[in-house]
């Protein structure tokens, strides 16, 4: 049983030799279709679709750097009931993270599935993959992939930059996947590095022919290094949006183009709620209270409560937020709301010693009851 | 409700008396609860800290079920329920008639402070010139003559102890509400006349009695008198007994016969005192020794005016009686004060302790020694203190021939606090004799104290305590178990003070013609520890000598299953329950809001913060709100009245009240809303007097605050109301009957319980016989009859056509809940039966615990306790050929991995070798043993066992007494600690104690729901306060298999389990309370977090449905799904996300102009 081998790569091109092996898993008996993010005919568009025609993968790139959106909420949609089959899915690490999440919250399962993660080299923003597409796609993948191993930033030269989400994301490799294709610290020329993390992994393993191998001694380093550099430029992020937002009136500024399109939430893939409040009763206000907040403040934005909006979005899903930027990804007035976000999220998570996406076995927080816990904010004591 | 007929009445609102009390309400009797003090909770009320969770939970004991119907808040702040009729500063002065038809006589004395008036603001506290030792603290602090009897009660009223007024009046005159009634002119409508045929005594009368202001007149003759009292009505009479011509005597029974009401009192020299006696006898009140000074005289006349005033006796007609007057502590500055109490100035009894680490206490739960700098709280530090148990207990000098039971977990409770609160600077250890852990969890208490907390015990004899008199240094001697006499400084020692029977308990039994055990504590019958042997008067929780709370609690509610029985068998009515009509109540459903404000000026306390035009013009604005409307004084009846008819006028479908203690209005609401035709949910009162009263605006500022305060508060309250919506009340049926599982003497008990009171019972038994252990058990440590018992008890229950009786029997599946079981019970014949049932009583029992060790199995002379009763029994055990006997106690016993005390092995070994000595009085008894468990009244067969010449060794668990056989002979090796030296013992015959195990198998567990304890006892709701109840509510235990126990402690907690069932079956439905949650489906996410969140296990998922559910008369509407919810599916009725929002932004808007 082999739990760390090779995958060979031909003609330079790593998407063939990472397609014939979806193609192996795929005529492997037990699993009857392969989740994973395909090129639309138009050539325009990558989205993730359900596939169980394997001829159809022909045309799947998980590694191009394109991020449509967070498909751990398919895998929601796949999984809240039994299906009675087996699937795969192959996720970027933070769907896989936030599909961790879903899992805890019972809206996804596990039982029925098998994760294929990759290191993620990083994703554009959905405008700036647009404006990429647009120009020669030749080869895009591989080019990319190359670049941004290589360290070269912006990775496609006159290009644009990935978008912030990526570059500051600490979890480039996927921890909770079942198998995984590694590309940092390898020739993606020559080969990719294929393991088994878990009993299921090494369970499908054992029906593909590879053979036992080791980790290339330098991966481990080159790991490190690229995290180390994502980090940096995490927390330079986190004071820029610290200083934006540590006001009231900042805030406000912050949010200020913000039209109450919730396409944010839409996009976020731990928001689970089958109807946010926000669209409920809750928030139809009587039209005397408009007038009664005006006269109070002078004027009132409309659409109202957008701050209480974001705020509440905040303390439901802080905890569970994986950083994905989906968010900013779909806001149409491009507010930074990812780097706000991220920032809480890192201090509530903190907070409670709690790391979204990292453990199945770490219970939510909030559905945990100590007696005795944060004494000092609670006035016992 | 009708206060002068009730079912019960309860004596004593400590923690008994309000378990019995609302255990009988729950049941829709009628309950009247009388308390001799001005506030409730009794000694608990002084204790802050429970183990083994170190916190209070008194709350614990209201109802889960139609708690609507009750109060729902700290326990210790008050109680209310609808069918509880509660008398504070009220005692029993008479009692008369017969269970059934008793004529109970209450006397209320006057607390000169109306509680409707008073707003406790405390202005008259600080006025009071007069300091005395305050009891709530023990004396550790002082306080006034007007004073809150405890800091917590709410409304808080003041009470003024009218023995340390001195009549200034300066409160009166500070209270801003009138709500003090210290009127010197009830001292000048009281007609005292004084007949004395000596002017010099007249007038020394007249002029001592006038200085405290009451009116007097003087007669010079009886003729005179008797003229007087003819012209103007007097209220008493001092009178001389020798005077010339018509003498007291004679004048009394003259003035007697024209004015019945008059109270005299005679003045004799010494030799007549007689005459004054006989003068009692015909209706004086009291009598006088001549000379006496104002000192005698005035005190004298104060009480009787206070008596009189306070005659406001009333007369009610009860069905029973309970007593749950509770219990004394020894006072150990009696007799001869042998450890300094009151003397020495860090000498404290454990009561005191516990008011000295309460932040309600005199130091505010700082410790310190008592002898401290007041300015500096570490002047002298505290470093080392010592406890010491049995201080009037245990000792048979003191006619204390008792445990007091509940010290010894007292006192380690107290040392891990102390531990705690110093962080483990300061030094605690613990002088004790036994350390007495028998009850559930308390040996791991001890052993997490010993290890974990480091608290030192030593098992000693203390010798004295004296005084370093340079450093107030206590210096203890104690002679340590090796004998050696050892001497140790502390800072401070706390007296683990003994039980002595309430002062009262004697008048009581007076009163009731009961007799008392000869230390002074109520009798009860045999193998009851709650019925008297008069029917209908019933001993509830501490009256019978101490207990701890769960003890307390089941004896209080064994005592209201008692009472019940009484009500039932006399057949007295239940209070009909009251008619909830939806109907009486207009739709204003589909109109638009209209909302009336009515505001309290509080006699222009109000207005002084706010200006009503303004307010008026600010809130009209918005058009919801209709009319603001200032009213006086509306706590008052004309207040009230006033209001009423302006609701009357205007017809408003919201009503809001700006007042004080909206929880006073609640019973007016109700009555106010039937009036109107307008829902409660519609009504509401604010409280907007907190700030009102205390402050003594200087600044503009805090006017200014205070007024934002008021209006943000009414704001607040007109947005909640505006959003108001109907409730939907459900109403689950329950089924009046009851499962019990297990027919030993627990569950035949508990069956008896529910059937004699009209509700039918499923017995189910596993074997083919009922009775359980009594089957082998023959007689109790006091020589009653066990067989006697078992057949009276199995004739009782196979008479009663009530219970159906399933032998050879099991569950095989329990579904559904409180009020609504199914239950499928494999009969003899193996074929399935259904029943549906209200409530579930488990009581499987336990077995003696089977052991290898002490080679029992190997030697035929090495018996257990049980073997040996069962062969003394078949006489297959002679005593008269046993010259030797070694009783080894805590086999296996009280270490891990069963770590607790089976409570009864201690008693058992006593009464097996007292049988032996009688038959056998030559015959050696060795006692083997840890620490004897003998607590309560069988501490006496302890000592009657040491008289007996029965030796008493004590061992440590980590060096066993080894038994070997050696040619026949069993030699047993132990260490003798006084002598420091291993002994040898031959022995014939060894009798191990080796506990109790309980009978709850897993499969029974996961039937029923429920997980045992860790020891697979019964798994309690909360160990303290709802000691039978399980998790999930409607199951209860009782018996051994919830706590190891004797024969009439399992009978107690079977009687309490039966009160529990009878709770929830008596009621025809169970009803949801107003405030519960409810899942709005389309919304929900099926996350299930408010599963794991709901504390009272009231929600689960319905797998056919794929719906979460909630069982609305479990919800307690605590909101915390409400809380974790991320999306508005689960809500609480009555605070929708509108009403919240509005409530918040109504606060903000004034504060953020």
């Amino acid at each position: 049983m082999a739990n760390t081998s090779f995958l060979n790569v031909d003609n330079d091109n790593v998407l063939l030799s990472i397609q014939k092996f979806l193609k192996s898993i795929l005529d492997l008996n037990d699993i009857e279709a392969i989740l994973a993010p395909l090129h639309k005919k138009d050539g325009k568009n990558i989205m993730p679709v359900f596939i169980a025609d394997p001829t159809l993968l022909n045309d799947v790139d998980p590694l191009a750097p394109a991020f449509a959106m967070n498909a751990a909420k398919l895998v929601s949609k796949l999984t809240h009931k039994p299906m009675g089959k087996k699937i795969a899915v192959v996720l970027r690490s933070c769907e896989i993270r936030a599909l961790i999440e879903l899992v805890k919250l019972k809206q996804a399962y596990l039982e029925d599935i098998v994760i294929i993660g990759f290191d993620c080299l990083g994703t554009y923003t959905n405008k700036n993959l647009a404006f990429l597409m647009a120009s020669d796609t030749t080869d895009l993948t591989q080019r990319f992939c190359e670049n941004a191993l290589a360290g070269k930033e912006p990775p496609i030269e006159g290009g644009p930059n990935l978008s912030p989400a990526c570059r500051a994301c600490e979890y480039p490799v996927p921890e909770n996947a079942d198998i995984l294709i590694g590309l940092l610290g390898l020739d993606i020329k020559k080969q990719v590095l294929l393991q088994a993390l878990t009993e299921k992994g090494n369970a499908l393993f054992e029906n593909l022919s590879y053979t036992e191998s080791e980790e290339p001694p330098g991966r481990k380093k080159v790991i490190s290094e690229v995290i180390s550099k994502k980090i940096e430029f995490r927390d330079k992020m986190f004071e820029t949006t610290h200083k934006a937002t540590n006001t009231l009136e900042k805030l406000s500024d912050y949010f200020a183009s913000c039209i109450n399109c919730y396409n944010c939430r839409v996009a976020c893939p731990v928001c689970y709620c089958r109807e946010c409040v926000f669209n409920t009763d809750v928030f139809d206000h009587d039209p005397y209270q408009y007038m009664q907040w005006a006269k109070r403040k002078g004027a009132v934005k409309l659409p109202a409560d957008t701050n209480f909006y974001h705020i509440t979005r905040l303390a439901h899903i802080s905890l569970n937020c994986v950083g994905c930027g989906q968010c900013s990804n779909a806001c149409p007035n491009d507010i930074p709301v990812m780097e706000l976000f991220k920032y809480v999220a890192n201090n509530t998570q903190a907070a409670f010693e709690y790391e979204a996406g990292k453990d199945m076995d770490q219970p939510p927080p909030l559905s945990v009851f100590k007696e005795e816990e944060y004494l000092d904010v609670v006035g016992i004591n | 409700m009708d206060k002068n007929n009730s079912n019960a009445l309860v004596v004593g609102a400590g923690i008994s008396g309000i378990r019995t009390a609302l255990d009988l309400a729950q049941q829709d009797f009628h309950v009247t609860l009388i308390d001799k003090s001005p506030a409730i909770g009794g000694i608990l009320s002084q204790l802050d800290y429970q183990f083994p969770s170190n916190h209070c939970g008194m709350c614990k004991m209201l109802p889960l079920i139609n708690r609507d119907a009750s109060s729902q808040f700290c326990l210790r702040k008050g109680l209310f329920h609808e069918n509880i009729h509660l008398l504070l500063s009220c005692e029993l002065s008479g009692l008369a008639g017969e269970a059934g038809n008793f004529t109970a006589r209450l006397r209320q004395k006057p607390t000169w402070v109306d509680p409707d008036l008073c707003v406790g603001c405390g202005l008259c506290e600080k006025v009071c010139p007069q300091d005395i030792p305050d009891c709530f603290n023990e004396g550790l602090s002082s306080r006034k003559a007007i004073y809150l009897p405890v800091p917590h009660a709410i409304p808080n009223a003041y009470v003024i102890d009218l023995a340390a007024c001195n009549r200034c009046g300066a409160c009166e005159e500070v209270c801003p509400t009138n709500a003090i009634q210290l009127s010197q002119s009830n001292r000048k409508a009281f007609n005292i006349l004084v007949v004395d045929d000596e002017l010099s005594i007249r007038d020394s009368l007249k002029e001592w009695l006038e200085e405290e202001d009451f009116s007097v007149d003087m007669a010079v003759s009886g003729a005179d008198a008797l003229t007087k009292l003819s012209q103007k009505p007097y209220q008493l009479m001092l009178t001389d007994i020798k005077m010339p011509q018509m003498g007291g005597v004679e004048l009394l029974k003259k003035a007697k016969k024209d004015h019945p009401n008059l109270s005299v009192v005679m003045m004799t020299a010494y030799a007549t005192v007689e005459t004054a006696v006989e003068a009692m006898k015909i209706g004086a009140l009291d009598y006088l020794i001549k000379p006496f000074d104002p000192d005698t005289l005035v005190p004298m006349v104060i009480r009787i005016f206070q008596d009189i005033e306070a005659t406001k006796d009333r007369e009610i007609t009860i069905d029973t009686i309970i007593f749950s007057t509770g219990t004394s502590f020894y006072d150990p500055a009696d007799e001869k004060n042998i450890f300094g109490y009151g003397i020495y100035p860090n000498v404290l009894t454990s009561i005191e302790f516990e008011r000295m680490i309460s932040h309600t206490g005199p130091s505010q739960g700082a410790l310190c020694r008592l002898d401290h700098n007041p300015n500096d709280q570490n002047d002298p530090p505290v470093k080392k203190i010592a406890w010491i148990q049995c201080v009037g207990s245990r000792n048979i000098q003191q006619n204390a021939d008792f445990c007091s039971s509940i010290c010894c977990m007292i006192a380690i409770k107290e040392a891990v606090l102390t531990r705690e609160i110093s962080k483990g600077k300061i030094d605690t250890t613990i002088f004790y004799m036994d350390m007495r852990t028998f009850g559930k969890s308390f040996q791991r208490y001890y052993d997490t104290a010993l290890s974990e907390h480091g608290v030192r015990f030593e098992r000693c004899k203390i010798d004295s305590i004296s005084l370093d008199k340079k450093t107030n240094d206590l210096i203890i001697r104690y002679i340590s178990k090796n004998g050696e006499l050892k001497k140790e400084l502390f800072d401070m020692a706390v007296l683990s003070t003994g039980q002595r029977p309430s002062y009262k308990t004697a008048q009581l039994a007076k009163i009731c013609d009961l007799s008392t055990n000869p230390w002074g504590f109520i009798q009860t019958l045999p193998f009851s520890l709650t019925l008297t042997a008069k029917e209908g008067i019933i001993a509830g929780g501490s009256v019978t000598g101490l207990k701890d709370i769960s003890q307390s609690l089941i004896q209080a509610s064994a005592a209201a299953q008692n009472a019940g029985c009484i009500i039932h068998s006399k057949g007295s009515k239940k209070l009909e329950a009251p008619i909830e009509n939806k109907g009486v109540y207009r739709d204003v459903s589909r109109e638009p809001v209209d909302l009336l404000m009515v505001i309290c000026t509080c006699k222009e306390r109000v207005t002084r913060f706010i200006d009503p035009k303004i307010l008026t013009e600010k809130f009209i604005q918005d058009p919801c709100i209709s009319n603001v409307i200032f009213l006086d004084n509306i706590c008052t009846d004309n207040g009230w009245q006033e209001l009423e008819q302006i609701v009357m006028d205007c017809r408003p479908n919201r009503l809001l009240i700006g007042a004080c203690h909206p929880y006073l209005y609640i019973r007016r609401i109700r009555e106010l809303a039937k009036k109107c035709t307008l829902d409660p949910v519609f009504i509401d009162v604010v409280d907007i007097m907190t700030g009102v009263f205390q402050e003594n605006p200087d600044s503009q500022n805090e006017l200014n605050s205070t007024g934002f305060h008021i209006t943000g508060i009414l704001n607040a309250g007109a947005a909640a109301l505006k959003q108001a919506q109907y409730q939907t009340s459900h109403k689950i049926p329950v089924h009046p009957s009851a499962l019990i599982i297990g027919g030993g003497i627990a569950g035949m008990t508990a069956a008896l319980g529910i059937a004699d009171q009209g509700y039918e019972v499923a017995l189910v038994e596993k074997t083919d016989h009922l009775g359980g252990n009594l089957n082998w058990l023959k007689q109790t440590i006091d020589g009653l009859s066990c067989e006697n018992l078992l057949e009276e008890t199995i004739a009782r229950v196979t008479k009663q056509p009530l219970i159906r009786i399933f032998l050879n029997s099991q569950i095989i599946s329990c579904t559904g809940y409180t009020g609504q079981f199914k239950t499928i019970i494999e009969d003899g014949e193996k074929q399935p039966v259904t029943i549906e049932h209200g409530a579930v009583i488990l009581a499987t029992g336990g077995n003696e615990a089977r052991t290898q060790s002490f080679n029992y199995g190997t030697q035929n002379s090495v018996v257990t306790q049980k073997d040996l009763e069962i062969r003394l029994a078949d006489k297959s055990i002679d005593p008269k050929k046993l010259d030797s006997i070694a009783m080894i106690q805590c086999v296996d016993s009280r270490q891990e991995p069963r770590n607790y005390c089976s409570r009864v092995c201690c008693p058992t070994a006593l009464k097996q070798a007292r049988f032996i000595k009688e038959q056998n009085p030559e015959a050696d008894i060795y006692f083997l043993y840890r620490d004897m468990m003998t607590c309560g009244f069988t501490e006496t067969f302890f000592t009657q066992a040491r008289k007996d010449n029965i030796i008493f060794i004590s061992y440590e668990p980590d060096n066993l007494p080894q038994v070997e056989e050696i040619e026949g002979k069993i030699i047993i090796n132990a260490v003798e600690p006084v002598l420091g030296r291993p002994i040898e013992i031959n022995a014939d015959l060894v009798v191990l104690a080796t506990g109790i195990t309980p009978e709850f198998p897993d499969t029974l567990a996961s039937i029923l729901g429920i997980m045992p304890d860790m020891d697979r006892f019964f798994q309690e709701a909360d160990p303290k306060w709802r000691p039978l109840d399980a998790i999930k509510e409607g199951i209860y235990a009782c018996g051994i298999v919830h706590s190891p126990g004797s024969i009439p402690e399992s009978i107690a907690t079977a009687q309490a389990a039966a009160q529990r069932a009878l709770n929830i079956i008596s009621r025809p439905v169970l009803a949801s309370a107003q405030i519960v949650a409810l899942v709005r489906h389309s919304l929900c996410s099926l996350c299930q977090r408010c599963i794991d969140t709901c504390p009272y296990g009231a929600r689960m998922l319905n797998t056919d449905e794929t719906k979460v559910l909630v069982n609305e008369a479990m919800c307690q509407g605590c909101g915390a799904c409400a809380v974790i919810c991320p999306n508005n599916a689960s809500v609480l009725q009555g605070y929708s996300g509108q009403q919240m929002l509005g409530v918040i932004d109504a606060v903000f808007e004034d504060l953020l102009n």
